[in-house]
């Protein structure tokens, strides 16, 4: 089924409880195509990641319009699944708990569930561990649960919101493997917010480069590369041009961020 | 502002109607539930008689010295115990077998100690305060960053200083979170000790007023207890809060 | 083969004090009593409070409890075992600090839960909590022996409305901090609404709520022997005022050393209970 995201004009304002309110987002629009793999690049306090909860349904879209294969998004649903970057597992459950909840919300019928647990926790290189709680396992392995969580439910969108940014570089490198193999095995449309420009020359399709706040789509970038998604790729000219192009672009916006950081 | 701060309190404010309206048109007997306004007056006439000030600067001093005497000692041996191990080892086995004992069942022991006077009171209130203190400095204490204590050791600083200018600063927020929770305790005791022995004190009055059938007069005491608890507890902690301003 | 070095010389050093620290706080005691620096009176032997204890532990009469056991009357033994005057006084305050415990548990659990999730319960409570977790509630049980008695009512009510507060505000805050984003993750995962309560905020929350309820019980029994201290009424508070309104004071220690052991089990005992319950929490993990 042919599923393509539409951002139009999407303005998003955020409301601190005490303070004055702030232009999160102004005027974003964007298309992802069907099964593309979209990034979201931009520096801290940019919106990238509240675009994404619109995306979500876990904010109200108060301007502009987001609609996902010409429907209106309304609210949160199974077709757009999330990763968040602190994993948000369920701590009182265990990994294969984990894993079954959304299975047990579509009312799948249990062998059934446990069959396709098992089957995602496998995917995940997750086998042994299917009862343990997640305050046994280290941050690779909990991303993984959640990614697994995630893929049960088959959603046809998939968010991921800096997701490795909280693993340490070996484990992020070894993650990125992990995602694409994932990724080949059953394709999707992927959404990754991410402030790392080398993760996103390399996992994506396209890169949406994000002004400052108040966030706006400043330049897209085709990131294909003709060596494909071998880890290989990261060593050719072609890569270090793309980083550097999208280097460029995103600084000036950094620079300007950290600025904002300190008045806040 | 002021709005806002009204609507917060309208329960308090509809809850006070209903106490006045309700004992007078019968439906709570005005025996047992005075209305507000009788319990007011009451109030009044116990503040002009001196009855209210004379026992309240009694249970006052009475809690401040037993206060006081609990956060110096305290603080003193918590944060002792956090630093010199051989402190350590030697008293706290002693303050984890005492920490879940209810304070209040030394009272009577206090009372066999220090009589029926004053004594036995601040001897109690500084009791339950101790623990609290000691434990919430010794946490501080240990809580403090290594890391500063390190930097502040390689910048030339002797040991004894460091505990001074580093760990008791770094323990400050947790030892001020322990002193409120003693001084909450403080009151517990003040209360229940004057209850059961002396002639003085807030406690005491509120006994007597019982004991005599003044209702409207003891509700008066009463709430004058709770509601000194309460703004003693407020005043503490817009002072913890300027002190500690420097947290994030 | 274990590969972690052994204790070294100092650390036994400071085992041996711990230990060490205790048995000589005992052992003043007793000589202290013994070499008669203060009366009998202010500070009794060790082995007197010992034996006091011993005594009220055990049947209050042999000649029914053999009786009882050669009749083989099962139930009579039963009653008889326990029959000292200590094992009813820590019945009977045992009693009541759990029936009022409970009650501050249902209650605080219930209304903290609602003012984090229903506006109109956040209004009408807040300003009632704010107000009340400070206060002294103690200084309440005149009113409520007006209200309810001397008996057995009041106390029980005191011991829940003083326990309530600190339940309420940590289900209130458990209920309300639930992370943001493990909230979302469920409800992208198809969650609804009403399912939502009990299969993610409750369980989400029961760390904080629990904490709520360690904090909960201590005061449970301290209030209970504060209230029998004032109302009588046996148990371990009114034992303890009735000795030294006999100046028994053998009793009067003996009574404290129960109550400190009463209090020691119950605290250990909600930590085991913690620590089953909740052995997903990281906390836990961490030991």
């Amino acid at each position: 089924m042919a599923t393509g995201i539409q951002f139009n004009a999407v303005h998003h304002t955020y409301r601190p409880p005490r303070g004055k309110p702030v232009l999160a987002l102004d005027g974003v629009s964007l298309e992802v195509k069907d099964r593309e793999f979209m990034a979201l690049l931009g520096p801290s306090g940019c919106g990238k990641s509240t675009l994404l909860y619109l995306l979500g349904g876990f904010l109200p879209v108060e301007s502009g319009e987001i609609s996902v294969d010409g429907k209106k998004v309304q609210g949160p649903g199974t077709d757009r699944g999330i990763v968040f970057q602190h994993f948000a597992l369920f701590p009182w459950k265990t990994v294969r708990q984990n894993v079954l909840y959304g299975l047990e919300k579509q009312h799948v019928a249990r062998p059934e569930r446990a069959r396709r647990a098992q089957a995602m926790i496998e995917l995940v290189h997750l086998n042994g561990f299917e009862d343990s709680y997640p305050s046994q396992l280290s941050g690779g392995m909990k991303q993984r649960v959640a990614i697994a969580r995630t893929l049960a439910v088959e959603p046809e969108i998939l968010l991921m919101d800096e997701p490795f940014g909280a693993l340490d570089a070996q484990t992020r490198a070894l993650m990125h493997e992990e995602l694409l193999a994932i990724m080949r095995r059953s394709p999707k449309t992927v959404v990754f917010v991410t402030h790392d420009v080398r993760e996103a020359v390399y996992l994506a399709d396209r890169v949406a480069v994000m002004s400052a706040r108040p966030g706006r789509i400043k330049e897209i970038v085709d990131t294909r590369l003709p060596g494909g998604t071998n880890p290989e790729v990261q060593q050719s000219p072609e890569f270090a041009q793309k980083v550097e192009h999208l280097w460029q672009l995103v600084r000036d916006e950094a620079i300007k961020a950290q600025a904002q950081a300190g008045h806040g | 502002m002021i709005f806002r701060f009204l609507i917060r309190i309208f329960p308090l404010v509809l809850l006070a109607g209903l106490w006045e309206i309700a004992p007078r048109i019968g439906w709570i007997n005005p025996e047992v539930l005075p209305p507000a306004s009788a319990v007011a007056s009451a109030w009044y006439g116990l503040l002009m008689s001196g009855d209210l000030v004379t026992n309240g600067v009694s249970s006052l001093i009475n809690v401040s010295a037993g206060l006081a005497l609990g956060i110096v000692v305290g603080m003193a041996a918590g944060v002792l115990m956090a630093w010199y191990p051989v402190v350590d080892a030697l008293v706290s086995p002693l303050m984890k077998s005492l920490y879940p004992m209810p304070k209040s069942a030394l009272i009577p022991v206090m009372i066999l100690w220090f009589g029926l006077g004053a004594g036995s009171k601040i001897a109690s209130i500084f009791m339950g305060c101790l623990l609290p203190v000691v434990l919430s400095s010794y946490n501080g204490a240990r809580g403090v960053e290594q890391t500063l204590i390190w930097s502040a050791l390689g910048l030339g600083a002797s040991r004894r200083r460091v505990l001074w200018e580093v760990v008791v600063p770094g323990a400050l927020p947790e030892i001020m979170a322990g002193i409120r929770n003693a001084l909450a305790i403080s009151f517990i005791l003040l209360v229940s000790s004057e209850f059961l022995v002396g002639q003085r004190g807030l406690g005491y009055l509120i006994s007597f007023l019982g004991d005599g059938g003044v209702y409207d007069a003891m509700f008066a005491a009463v709430l004058t207890v709770a509601a000194i608890g309460f703004f003693a507890d407020r005043v503490y902690l817009f002072f913890m809060q300027r002190t500690l301003q420097w947290r994030e | 083969m274990s590969e972690n070095p052994g204790y070294s010389a100092g650390e036994y050093g400071l085992m041996a004090l711990r230990v060490g620290s205790i048995v000589a706080v005992l052992g003043a005691w007793q000589i202290t009593a013994m070499a008669h620096v203060f009366s009998d009176f202010l500070l009794p032997p060790l082995s007197t409070v010992v034996m006091r204890l011993l005594h009220d532990l055990g049947p209050s009469s042999m000649t029914q409890l053999m009786e009882d056991l050669k009749s083989g009357n099962l139930l009579g033994l039963l009653g008889d075992i326990f029959s000292g005057e200590l094992p009813r006084g820590i019945g009977l305050t045992l009693v009541r600090t759990f029936i009022g415990f409970v009650m501050a548990a249902a209650g605080g659990v219930a209304i903290g839960v609602a003012i984090a999730r229903v506006p109109l319960a956040r209004w009408f409570f807040d300003p009632l909590v704010s107000v009340g977790l400070p206060m002294p509630k103690v200084a309440f049980l005149p009113i409520f022996m007006l209200w309810f008695g001397v008996f057995d009512v009041s106390k029980v009510l005191m011991i829940a409305f003083s326990a309530v507060f600190p339940v309420i505000v940590e289900a209130w805050a458990g209920t309300q901090n639930i992370d943001k984003y493990m909230s979302w993750s469920a409800l992208s995962l198809g969650v609804g609404p009403r399912r939502f309560l009990w299969e993610i905020a409750l369980p989400a929350a029961l760390p904080q709520v629990f904490t709520g309820l360690q904090v909960a019980l201590p005061i449970s029994l301290i209030v209970a022997i504060i209230c029998e201290m004032q109302m009588g009424g046996q148990g371990l508070g009114g034992s303890i005022m009735t000795d030294m309104r006999f100046a028994d004071s053998p009793g009067v220690f003996s009574g404290i050393v129960a109550i400190a052991l009463v209090g020691m089990v119950l605290v250990k005992a909600m930590e085991l209970v913690r620590r089953r319950l909740l052995i997903w929490h990281q906390e836990t993990q961490a030991e």
